[in-house]
């Protein structure tokens, strides 16, 4: 019978990709709620405006779009950081995940080829959107794709701590 | 508001054409902001600070939003031939195109300039435009061209802090 082993290299994956995107999803959304660049602290619904102002910079989005983004990410990224983190029903949350870092990716690439002069927005400080930016977001793009994937393929193993099947 | 801007450089021209004016026109001349233009002309345009400098002389007139106006609006043209005088004499008399020429020539407003530049150093100014909000000791800073909307939305926040 086969069995997979619990320290894989799926497995480490997973685990890697879950602990990164948890950590940089909560912290980049604490930054745009309570802007920690900012003293003394501003209101939360200043915060989130200056976040529109970094939305609106990508020119993307007409300004309901861009007030609708500005008003949500920041509360959805903490969330689904802890829902990665607590690692429940894990498949629907990394692709959400995977969904979102594709669309950050998909943004900052259009907004480098068309040499916008903005600041990435992504942990509301004024960081300008590099050739770095977009390599960066590649890297995290590709590890949720992997955790993802790799979360469905171990999905469908028996759990490698379950008692072993009776033949 | 403090904006780093560089009149060679097309974002400012947007920002200065799209959100500015309207800005000017509904906040600024009813007293809810202070706007300071700040120069930060960029090593990389031939005649961004020679710009600045006609600019900055023509404010010493009381035409800096005139001249700026001019500057921007026919940027393509002054950055192509370099001919930043005809431009700004276009929108100026005789006698204040003189004055200005003079102040041009006299050299004392490259000071002004490198102590703009210097304190967009200070903000981490590395691109045009970068626009520094202040409100109530707090410091926000902000690159890139923003929509008159937003804008209006960020500054309501603020003042209503």
């Amino acid at each position: 019978m086969m069995q997979s082993s619990p320290f894989n290299l799926r497995r480490a994956i997973i685990w890697i990709g879950r602990l990164v995107l948890a950590g940089i999803f909560i912290y980049a959304g604490y930054s745009k709620i309570f802007l920690p660049i900012v003293h003394p602290r501003p209101s939360i619904g200043a915060a989130l405006m200056f976040f529109a102002l970094q939305v609106d910079s990508y020119q993307l989005l007409p300004p309901w779009g861009v007030n609708f983004v500005a008003h949500t990410l920041p509360f959805a990224e903490i969330a689904l950081g802890f829902l990665l983190l607590i690692g429940w029903r894990l498949r629907i949350w990394a692709t959400i995940v995977t969904l979102i870092m594709l669309g950050f990716f998909a943004a900052v690439v259009r907004s480098y080829a068309l040499g916008l002069q903005i600041n990435c927005g992504c942990f509301a400080t004024p960081e300008p959107l590099t050739i770095k930016t977009v390599f960066r977001d590649a890297g995290l793009a590709a590890l949720a794709l992997l955790m993802t994937v790799f979360a469905f393929i171990e999905a469908r193993k028996p759990h490698p701590w379950s008692a072993p099947e009776k033949v | 508001m403090e904006v780093f801007s560089d009149f060679q450089c097309p974002a400012c021209k947007t920002l200065f054409t799209t959100t500015n004016r309207q800005l000017m026109d509904n906040y600024v001349s009813t007293g809810k902001v202070y706007l300071i233009h700040r120069d930060f002309p960029l090593p990389m345009h031939a005649h961004s600070r020679v710009a600045a400098r006609y600019a900055r002389a023509a404010a010493q007139l009381g035409k800096g939003e005139a001249v700026e106006q001019a500057l921007f609006q026919n940027q393509e043209k002054w950055e192509q031939n370099g001919d930043v005088d005809g431009t700004v004499a276009a929108v100026l008399s005789t006698p204040e195109i003189a004055k200005v020429r003079a102040l041009v020539k006299g050299g004392t407003l490259d000071a002004a300039i490198d102590k703009d530049y210097a304190l967009g150093q200070v903000y981490r100014v590395n691109q045009t435009p970068t626009t520094v909000f202040h409100c109530k000791g707090q410091t926000y800073p902000y690159a890139g061209v923003m929509s008159y909307d937003i804008l209006k939305q960020f500054l309501d926040q603020l003042l209503s802090q």
